[in-house]
């Protein structure tokens, strides 16, 4: 293979993708989600203790006794379990969606690169199914459908950041962890989305590991 | 059998090439920068986050340790020195495709038979120190005024990953940065400084 200028030139102009190791990473976003379940606890505490100095200075009204706790829609919730994991449940997914969302936008700004302008919101759900999905995951969507008025859900039968969990607590536990994690990257999804201009909403949904559907709703006039 | 450093890097690239699934690293740059940016908004204390970016690291290091010990062939190191050279030249390079430069803080003896290497390298105090010409976590970070002046060290996850790692292998580590890019230094170093070995035991549970 002969090294012509041309080509050495062209890949200081555009570098091979420099890469690390998968394992690593996922070690580090199971030790992220940790990290981000003590921190959100950490945040709670404070924002409870400075609104307890609140009210006892006489600054706000005390607040109703009632305790307000919106129902989340997951089957977890109704299993009689104490009220504490699901306020800690939203606030670590609160976190991680944020973050999918600063990664996804920034990542996809980074593959637009060189690619034409996006003909319409199809062309777009298009590019997060095939190269946001590959360079991420490894493998695109396998089954995309549409109501045509701006609702999207997309399927992977083994979607990659859930494809390996497992509990020793059972299939439930799993089950129950892998709802979580898909929080990161529905956050992805919604940023990449975002960045091109669809100001939407991500739902991810996981009934059955490793399988996991993501249902994009969009605004009306896009 | 002594290998050398020229073998170490020849057995890093194997590894590397042999680790089966890799991804790209600018995802892997973005989602550290955005956790520490909400570690940075959850805790509002930059001492509280190096501890805990240094914790996260620790416990990434135990899983990390296994992963490494069972995808090379290698064997115990024979002293301190030898630990460093692996890190650097093997450990990193595995899982970050990076090989950052390692210099050692006592005189390699003339020959490496352990019983004079034990002396030099294997005694408590001994160090190294990594020099990361390049780092994939800091990529697209610039750090602002506040966070320099509050003491951040950036890249603090990969002190807690060398802790975690040396200790599931009997060794009881301090690993701090000495100098980062990101706050203006001229490189960024790791200083790597052995405590002792630990016991045959089991080991405490923290917290």
């Amino acid at each position: 293979m002969q090294a012509s200028p041309a080509s050495a030139l062209s890949t200081l102009a555009d570098p091979p993708a420099r890469m690390i190791d998968g394992a690593a990473m996922d070690y580090f976003l199971i030790e992220a989600v940790n990290a981000l379940r003590v921190s959100s606890a950490v945040a709670a505490a404070r924002a409870r203790k400075i609104e307890c100095d609140m009210v006892e200075a006489g600054l706000v009204p005390p607040p109703p006794p009632a305790k307000q706790q919106n129902p989340r829609d997951s089957a977890s919730s109704t299993t009689g379990k104490i009220s504490g994991p699901p306020d800690e449940d939203e606030g670590i997914r609160s976190r991680l969606e944020a973050i999918g969302m600063h990664v996804g936008g920034n990542f996809a700004e980074r593959l637009c690169r060189d690619r034409p302008l996006f003909s319409d919101s199809l062309d777009v759900i298009k590019f997060v199914c095939k190269d946001l999905w590959s360079s991420c995951w490894d493998k695109q969507v396998d089954n995309l459908r549409t109501n045509h008025r701006g609702v999207y859900v997309l399927q992977d039968n083994a979607f990659k950041p859930i494809a390996r969990i497992s509990s020793w607590e059972g299939r439930q536990e799993a089950l129950r962890r892998a709802k979580l994690y898909v929080a990161l990257p529905a956050g992805i999804i919604r940023g990449a989305l975002s960045r091109v201009g669809l100001h939407g909403t991500v739902v991810p949904e996981v009934t059955t590991l490793p399988q996991c559907t993501f249902q994009i709703k969009l605004p009306k006039n896009t | 059998m002594a290998t050398t450093s020229k073998q170490y890097k020849a057995i890093g690239e194997d590894l590397w090439k042999s680790r089966t699934e890799k991804i790209n690293s600018e995802l892997f740059a973005l989602t550290y920068g955005a956790l520490v940016v909400q570690l940075i908004q959850d805790y509002e204390d930059y001492a509280e986050v190096n501890k805990q970016l240094e914790k996260m690291g620790y416990n990434i290091g135990t899983r990390l340790i296994e992963d490494f010990l069972a995808r090379s062939s290698l064997g115990r190191c024979s002293d301190f020195r030898e630990v460093g050279e692996v890190v650097a030249k093997v450990g990193f390079k595995s899982f970050l495709n990076i090989t950052p430069a390692v210099t050692h803080s006592a005189a390699p003896p003339p020959s490496s038979r352990p019983s004079s290497a034990a002396q030099q390298s294997g005694v408590p105090g001994s160090s190294f120190i990594l020099t990361l010409d390049e780092n994939p976590l800091a990529e697209f970070v610039e750090l602002p005024d506040e966070a320099l002046e509050g003491g951040l060290w950036f890249s603090n996850v990969l002190c807690g990953v060398l802790r975690g790692a040396l200790e599931m292998v009997q060794m009881q580590v301090q690993v701090e940065f000495l100098s980062d890019v990101l706050r203006g230094d001229e490189s960024t170093e790791i200083r790597v400084t052995l405590l002792k070995y630990l016991e045959e035991e089991v080991p405490v549970g923290d917290d």
